[in-house]
Parts: structure tokens; C-alpha cells; sequence
């Protein structure tokens, strides 16, 4: 299995709060692992380390084996790190499909001398993301939603718009931050379907997901951490089965 | 030119001078860490302070005590009324910071506007004459108007903080500036610290325009320029340090007053700017005191 | 005549001041109260070449003018935003008034008398109407091509990175200097405006682009609509108008100009009140 992630002696702290202490992690090429943790554990300190959100106090991470340390958010993106947020970030003002049209990693139409310069070009640019957008709507069963605001869709609408939104970025790998918190019914379906599709398309994907069963039914390898350090690596089984992990997640 | 009797005698006229501008800087400071607002109704209330005294004074006759007493109601009433039904409305509305900076100006225009109808554009004071009796304190002329200038400055300041340090209300202000929600949640009514701030600030806008209209001259537009002085020795103290302002508006009359020494008068000005450009460029959360002390020391 | 073509040229320039200005702050969602300053520093640009450059035509002196401020808003904008958004209010104002006062004091300037005698270019009983043509086309165009922006997928990204900038830039887009662009073309245009300023007025003062003048223009986009394309048009014709309307009284200057004042403010004061989101504004989008 080729290699797209790796992450090398993350360290970072806020403060007091280590939230990332010695990580070290890989994903490979059609892997789906999961990610579990109590709250506050640093699973979306980890995704903001990796996507560039935020910068380590010390570590490293590589993509297909190129060292991406210097390199800003924006810039990540255009690599090929596509994420999910866990309060989705939508844009408020803006129909579904003009979220959707915003995520292509590289888009020749936003480009102030393009505009002037270069309209067919962008025309056939727009047309292409237009089709594309339609095609992942489609699988995620949401084409009659494209033209409507995002703020007037039910929560767990909005909840699919930012995975779809998130898989118009067509890169290596594939960060989804709670999916399926506040999710309920048919998305269920849609979106383990959707993830597996994505995953066979040989991209990496992590999911954090507080939902044990949603990703025992996905993944076959997940990780454990709590106060920012990885304590468990291995078969989603192990995971569960494991009485002192139960115990720091469930609390009991 | 570099005789030490000069130096003190520059040191001393530029403190005393910086005395009306400490009092303007203060009040817009203080409002701004307690309301959040850079208000700059704060002109219009400048206008109305002077321009009542004024009318006060030479329109009807009043003494100087009563003048005063007519300046601080109209000021601190027509402060209050703002706070009520103008920038609470806004805030109730969760209005943006455009809003704001729109609504004070203009009203602040709109004030200035209604005083030129009423009293031209001429040049006025408070008094007849300008001129302030003046003594020779070892070797050192100090005019009347210098001491009541500093004499008011210390009493108003010293008041201040008494009041911020060591009564309830003061309290209550400083918990509102620190977070108006949290001292809500603490049975703190924000509305009411605005209200208090509004009146605190009006005492000190009418002091500061007595002591600016019995020293020169006075046109409806002015208090425009005032406000902007109080926004540097602001921006220059460091947002939220209302005694760190008082002290940056020292040291920039001090600076300005030396530079008498060193380059032509009409570039005095500039300097002011220059430190404001520079405090943006390099400073953008405010000098901090010891760095400003170095600078004195380092002149 | 003369008068009414002074106004119409007056509004054309608001017109472009205010369209540009709504593209900043209504569009790019950028704080800035600046925008005067670089109507200025084109005024004072093209201004300058005009008198002390004779050889150099009207349009170069423009367009030098425009690129001038183009090259002034980028250095504000790349240093302030990178402290924050809400530091731009700051430091715009600072720039103005620091710029300003620099104009006052340096001689070539002409100081605080203002710099006059820049050559009237066009002359003749039709220099009126030719400023009113060139003026209004560049108005017009200036109100198009902000929509054109605006409406496109440059739009698009514009409206995407003022409602969720992380996550704008997560999705591979460089906000910093898509805001410096937006900064920069507003900046540019008003720029202009200023040069055709200088060449119709043939006049400038440092004390037409102070605070005062910042109100000014935002209200007209407050007041028109902000982030609507025409609402800045809207505005802009409504407060140089109105005023205006009670020339024909005759009263004396002294209270002829308070009183022109007072109207403009009042009027002001009461859309704030009433209809914060301007008149063609949508009320979502009240500031
Ligand atoms: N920018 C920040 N500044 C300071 N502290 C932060 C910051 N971001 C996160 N933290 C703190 O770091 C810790 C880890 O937060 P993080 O969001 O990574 O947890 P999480 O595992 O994603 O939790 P949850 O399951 O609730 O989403 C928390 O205590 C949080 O308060
Ligand atoms: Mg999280």
C-alpha cells in the first residue's frame, strides 16, 4: 500500500494544554482510519496540524513522501489535503452549488486578469466544475438541492453539502471531521457509501467520529487518543475491546 | 539655545499645554475600553460644551460658575441621550463597527453644522482676553492658565482613578470593559456602566474645552481636529490603557514643544502623525510605558 | 447650466468613489474608512505631473495617478491585514490623516492653500459637456465592471472568502491577497476619479479628503445599499442632490452651506434609523 500521509513527532501546545504529543501516524493509499477520542482529546488539533491551520511547536508531515512543513493552508489545499469541518463552515450567503463551486482545488475563473482576459477559457472551465459538482451531488442524492441556499436546508442537508463540498478537492487525502454528528436516518448510508467510494478511488481518508458503530462498520484500522497523545493503533475491534480506552472515552 | 532654563521653560509650557488634550484623550479612551466604541460623537459634545459656555458667558452673562454648570448639563445630557437612543439602539440591532464610526461622525457633523448656523464661523473664546497673568517661578514663566490647566488635569485624573479604583461603580465599569456579557451573567447592567461612562467622559470634554476656549480661539470645526488628537494619544497608549493614554498625550505636546529646538514650528504636526504612523506600523497594539519612558530618556 | 453640469459631473465622480469604495468594504468585506485618501493621492498625482510635467498628456496623468494609489493601497493593505482584519479600520484612518498632513506641509504641494492652477485641458464653451461625457462614461463603466466582478466566479470566491474565510482558504484559496486585489482595484478607481477631479476642478485642497469626506462616501453606500451593485449609484445622486435643492432660495452663503449641512445629516441620520440596510439593500446584509 503506497504511502500518502505521514506525520513525524507532532508537537504542539497551547499554554498549559499539550494537544499534540508525539504524534505519529500513517495513512496509506485507499486506507479509511479512523479516529476516536474523548472530547478535547486534539483530534481536530491533529487535522488543523495537518491541513495548516495551525503550525507544530516541533514534528513534521509529508505528503506522497514530500515534506509539506512551510507550506501555508491555501497551499496545502492545492496539494491535495481536502477536510471537513466539524461545524461545517458553509457559505451562508451562497446557494449549494456555488459552495460546491468554490472547492475545486485550482480554478482558472478566479483570477481577476482570467476574468478579463480569458472569458472563454473560463466559460469552459466553469462549465466543466459545473458538471463535476452536479455529478458528486448526484451521488449523495442531492441534485434538487443545488439552487437552494444552504442556510434553508435541514441540518443534516448541510451536513452532506460540506462533505460534498470537501470531495470537489480531488487530492490524496481526505480529512472528515465528525460527518456524522447531529447526522440521523438516510445520510447514514450515504455517506459510508460516499467515504468507501472515495477511499477505493485509492485516497487516503481519516474520520473522527465520536459514532463507534459508523466507524467499525468503515474502517478496518483506527486510532485512539486522549490528551493529544495516540495510546491505541490498531483494529477498530481492539480498540473497543480495550477496558482502559473504554474507560477514558465512556468515562466510566 | 540648549541653556537649561530654556529646556525647563519648553518642558513646562509643553506639560501645561498638553493639559486639554490629556482630559479629551482620557474621556475618548475611556469610552472606547469600556463601550468598545471609538465614538466620535465625542466632537459634537466638544462643540456643544464650548459653545454653551460661550453663549453662557458672553451671550447671557452668566458667571463663570454657572457657564460651567449650564456646559455640563447640556454636554453630559446631550452624551446621555446619544448613549440612549442613539448608540443602544444600534448595539440592540448588533450593528457593525461601520455603523458606529458612520452614526458619530455624522451626528458630530450634524452638531457642527447646527453651531455654525447659530454662531458663524469667527474664531472664539470664553474671554474677552486671552492674555493669563504671569509669574516667574525661578526663572520660569508660569501663567495662570498654566496652573489651572494642570491643577484641573491632576484633580480630574486623580478623581478618576479613585472613583475606577475604589468605588462600586468604578468597579462595575471595569468589569463591563472587561467583558460585557460575563457581567451581565454578574447582575452588572452594561447599559448603565455606558451611561456612567458617557457623564464621566462630558466632565472631562468641559474641562478641556474651558481650558482650550480661555487659551485661543475656537471655530465650530475644531473639535473635529481635538477628536483626532484624542484618537493618537489613544492608538499611541495602547487600546484599553486609559493612564497610558493620558501619558502618551504628555509625551507627544512634550515632543512636539522640543522640536521647537530642532525643525520649524509648521512641522510640529507632522511629527504627531509621524508618531502615529509609526505606532501603526510598528506598534499595533499600543507603545507600552517603559518603552515610552526610554523614549524620554533617550531624547 | 454651468451648474448643473458641475453637479452631474460631481455625482459621476461619487458615482465611481462610492461604487469602488462599496466593492471594498460591501463586497470585500474589508474596514477601511481610507477610501478619500486615495481619491487624493490620484488628485495629487495627476495634479502635480500636470503642472510640473507639461509634456505628458491628461490620460497618462490619470492613469499614473491610478497606479499611484494602486501601489499606496497595496503597502497599506499588505502590512495592516497581516496584523488583522479589524486592524485596517486603524490604520487606514492613521494613513489618511498622516498622509494628509504631510501634504500640508511639504511645498510642492501647495500645503494647506491646496495646489491650483493645474491646466484646464479641455477648452471651450464645450469643456462642460466633454468633462460631463468623460466623467459619466467612467462612471458607468466603472459601476459595470465592479458587477462584472462581482457577479462572476471571481464574485463568487469574493462572497465565499467574506462568509468563511478558514474555510475559503482550506479550500485551496489565497485570501490575503485576493483582499489586497479587491483593496487595490476599489483603491485604483477612486485613484482615477481623482485625477479627472483635478483636471475639471483644476483646484485640490488636503481638507476635501479628510475624515469628513470618509462619511461621506460611506454613507452614500449605507445609504444606497451596501453590497448591491447600483445602490452606491443610488446614494450618490440622493445626497449631492437633495442638498442641493434649496439653491434656489438664494440664501446667503453662511447659511446656505450649514444649512445644505444640516439636510445632508439629518437625512443621513434618519436612514440610519430607519432603513439601515440602505434602499436597495436587503436587510441581511445591514451593517
Ligand atoms: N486555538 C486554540 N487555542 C487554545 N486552545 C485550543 C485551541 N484549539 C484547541 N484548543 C484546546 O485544545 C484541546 C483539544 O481540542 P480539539 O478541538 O483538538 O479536541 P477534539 O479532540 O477535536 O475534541 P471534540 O471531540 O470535542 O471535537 C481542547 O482543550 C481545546 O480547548
Ligand atoms: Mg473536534
Amino acid at each position: 500500500m503506497t504511502e500518502i500521509l505521514r506525520v513525524e513527532g507532532l508537537q504542539k501546545r497551547f499554554g498549559g494544554i499539550v494537544v499534540s504529543d508525539n504524534i505519529h501516524l500513517t495513512i496509506g493509499a485507499g486506507e479509511i482510519l479512523g479516529l476516536i477520542g474523548p472530547n478535547g482529546a486534539g483530534k481536530t488539533s491533529l487535522f488543523n496540524l495537518i491541513s495548516g491551520v495551525l503550525r507544530p511547536d516541533a514534528g513534521s508531515i509529508f505528503l506522497n513522501g514530500q515534506k509539506i512543513d512551510g507550506a501555508p493552508l491555501y497551499k496545502r489545499a492545492r496539494m491535495g489535503i481536502a477536510r471537513t469541518w466539524q461545524n461545517m463552515l458553509l457559505f451562508r450567503t451562497m446557494t449549494v452549488l456555488d459552495n460546491m463551486l468554490v472547492g475545486p482545488r485550482d480554478y482558472a475563473g478566479e483570477s481577476v486578469t482570467r476574468l478579463a482576459f480569458g472569458r472563454a477559457g473560463v466559460r469552459a472551465a466553469e462549465a466543466a466544475m459545473r458538471a463535476r459538482a452536479m455529478g458528486i451531488l448526484g451521488r449523495m442524492g442531492l441534485e434538487s438541492t443545488a439552487s437552494s441556499m444552504v442556510v434553508d436546508l435541514p441540518f443534516g442537508q448541510q451536513k452532506l453539502i460540506g462533505l460534498a463540498r470537501t470531495l470537489m478537492n480531488d487530492g490524496p487525502l481526505l480529512l472528515l471531521d465528525e460527518p456524522m454528528a447531529g447526522v440521523e436516518g438516510a445520510a447514514y448510508e450515504t455517506m459510508q457509501r460516499v467515504v468507501r467510494q472515495e477511499a477505493a478511488s485509492g485516497r487516503a481518508v481519516c474520520v473522527v467520529e465520536h459514532n463507534v458503530s459508523f466507524i467499525r462498520d468503515l474502517c478496518s484500522r483506527a486510532v485512539f487518543m486522549a490528551n493529544g497523545k495516540i495510546l491505541q493503533d490498531g483494529t477498530v475491534e481492539d480498540l473497543i475491546a480495550s477496558a482502559t480506552l473504554t474507560e477514558l472515552y465512556f468515562g466510566v | 539655545m540648549f541653556e537649561p532654563i530654556i529646556l525647563l521653560q519648553i518642558l513646562w509650557t509643553g506639560i501645561a499645554t498638553s493639559a486639554p488634550f490629556v482630559l479629551l484623550t482620557v474621556g475618548f479612551s475611556l469610552t472606547l475600553k469600556v463601550t468598545g466604541l471609538w465614538n466620535f460623537a465625542q466632537s459634537g459634545q466638544m462643540a456643544i460644551a464650548f459653545y454653551t459656555m460661550f453663549f453662557a458667558m458672553n451671550g447671557l452673562g452668566l458667571p463663570l460658575f454657572a457657564a460651567v454648570g449650564l456646559g455640563v448639563v447640556m454636554t453630559a445630557g446631550s452624551a446621555v441621550l446619544i448613549e440612549i437612543y442613539g448608540l443602544q439602539v444600534f448595539r440592540d440591532r448588533q450593528s457593525g463597527n461601520l455603523m458606529f464610526f458612520i452614526f458619530t461622525l455624522i451626528l458630530s457633523e450634524f452638531v457642527i453644522y447646527v453651531i455654525t448656523l447659530l454662531f458663524g464661523t469667527e474664531p472664539e473664546t470664553l474671554y474677552k482676553s486671552i492674555l493669563s497673568p504671569v509669574d516667574i517661578i525661578g526663572g520660569i514663566a508660569v501663567s495662570e492658565w498654566d496652573k489651572t490647566g494642570i491643577g484641573l488635569t491632576i484633580l480630574a485624573l486623580g478623581a478618576l482613578y479613585g472613583f475606577m479604583r475604589y468605588t462600586k461603580e468604578g468597579q462595575f465599569l471595569a468589569a463591563v470593559a472587561d467583558n460585557a456579557k460575563l457581567a451581565e451573567l454578574y447582575g452588572i447592567s452594561a447599559q448603565r456602566a455606558y451611561r456612567v461612562v458617557a457623564v464621566i467622559s462630558a466632565l472631562f470634554i468641559v474641562a478641556a474645552m474651558y481650558l482650550i476656549g480661555s487659551h485661543g480661539g475656537i471655530v465650530p470645526n475644531s473639535p473635529l481636529e481635538l477628536v483626532l488628537s484624542a484618537v493618537i494619544g489613544t492608538l499611541l497608549g495602547g487600546i484599553g490603557r486609559v493612564f497610558a493614554a493620558a501619558w502618551a498625550s504628555i509625551f507627544l505636546a512634550l515632543i512636539q514643544s522640543f522640536s521647537i529646538l530642532f525643525i520649524g514650528s509648521r512641522w510640529q504636526n507632522l511629527l504627531l502623525y509621524g508618531f502615529l504612523f509609526a505606532t501603526i506600523l510598528l506598534f499595533p497594539r499600543g507603545v507600552r510605558m517603559p518603552r515610552l519612558r526610554l523614549a524620554l530618556i533617550g531624547r | 447650466m454651468d451648474y448643473l453640469i458641475t453637479l452631474a459631473i460631481l455625482i459621476a465622480i461619487y458615482v465611481i468613489l462610492g461604487a469602488s469604495y462599496n466593492l471594498v468594504i460591501g463586497y470585500g468585506g474589508l474596514s477601511t474608512v481610507a477610501h478619500p485618501i486615495f481619491f487624493a493621492i490620484g488628485a495629487y498625482t495627476t495634479g502635480l505631473l500636470s503642472v510640473n510635467v507639461p509634456e505628458l498628456p491628461a490620460v497618462v496623468n490619470v492613469l499614473l495617478g491610478m497606479v499611484t494609489a494602486v501601489v499606496a493601497s497595496v503597502l497599506l493593505a499588505g502590512s495592516a491585514l497581516r496584523v488583522s482584519g479589524d486592524y485596517l479600520l486603524i490604520a487606514s484612518l492613521g494613513f489618511q490623516l498622516g498622509l494628509l498632513q504631510l501634504i500640508k506641509n511639504l511645498d510642492f504641494t501647495g500645503g494647506p492653500g491646496g495646489l491650483s492652477a493645474i491646466p484646464s485641458t479641455i477648452l471651450g464653451a464645450a469643456r462642460g459637456p466633454a468633462f460631463l461625457a468623460i466623467t459619466g462614461a467612467a462612471a458607468v463603466a466603472c459601476v459595470f465592471i465592479i458587477r462584472a466582478i462581482v457577479n462572476g466566479p471571481y464574485g463568487r470566491a469574493i462572497s465565499a472568502m467574506r462568509d468563511e474565510e478558514l474555510a475559503f482558504t482550506a479550500l485551496g484559496r489565497n485570501a490575503m491577497s485576493m483582499k489586497i486585489a479587491i483593496f487595490a482595484i476599489g483603491c485604483g478607481m477612486a485613484g482615477g476619479a481623482g485625477g479627472i477631479y483635478a483636471y475639471y476642478f483644476q483646484y485640490i485642497s488636503p481638507d476635501q479628503f479628510e475624515v469628513l469626506a470618509s462619511a461621506t462616501i460611506l454613507t452614500m453606500v449605507v445609504l444606497g445599499g451596501m453590497g448591491t451593485p447600483f445602490g452606491p449609484v443610488v446614494g450618490a445622486i440622493l445626497l449631492l442632490a437633495i442638498p442641493q435643492a434649496i439653491t434656489f432660495l438664494q440664501l446667503p452663503p453662511a447659511i446656505m452651506a450649514p444649512t445644505q449641512g444640516i439636510i445632508f445629516t439629518v437625512l443621513v441620520l434618519v436612514f440610519l434609523y430607519l432603513r439601515p440596510a440602505g434602499i436597495l439593500g436587503n436587510k441581511a446584509r445591514a451593517i
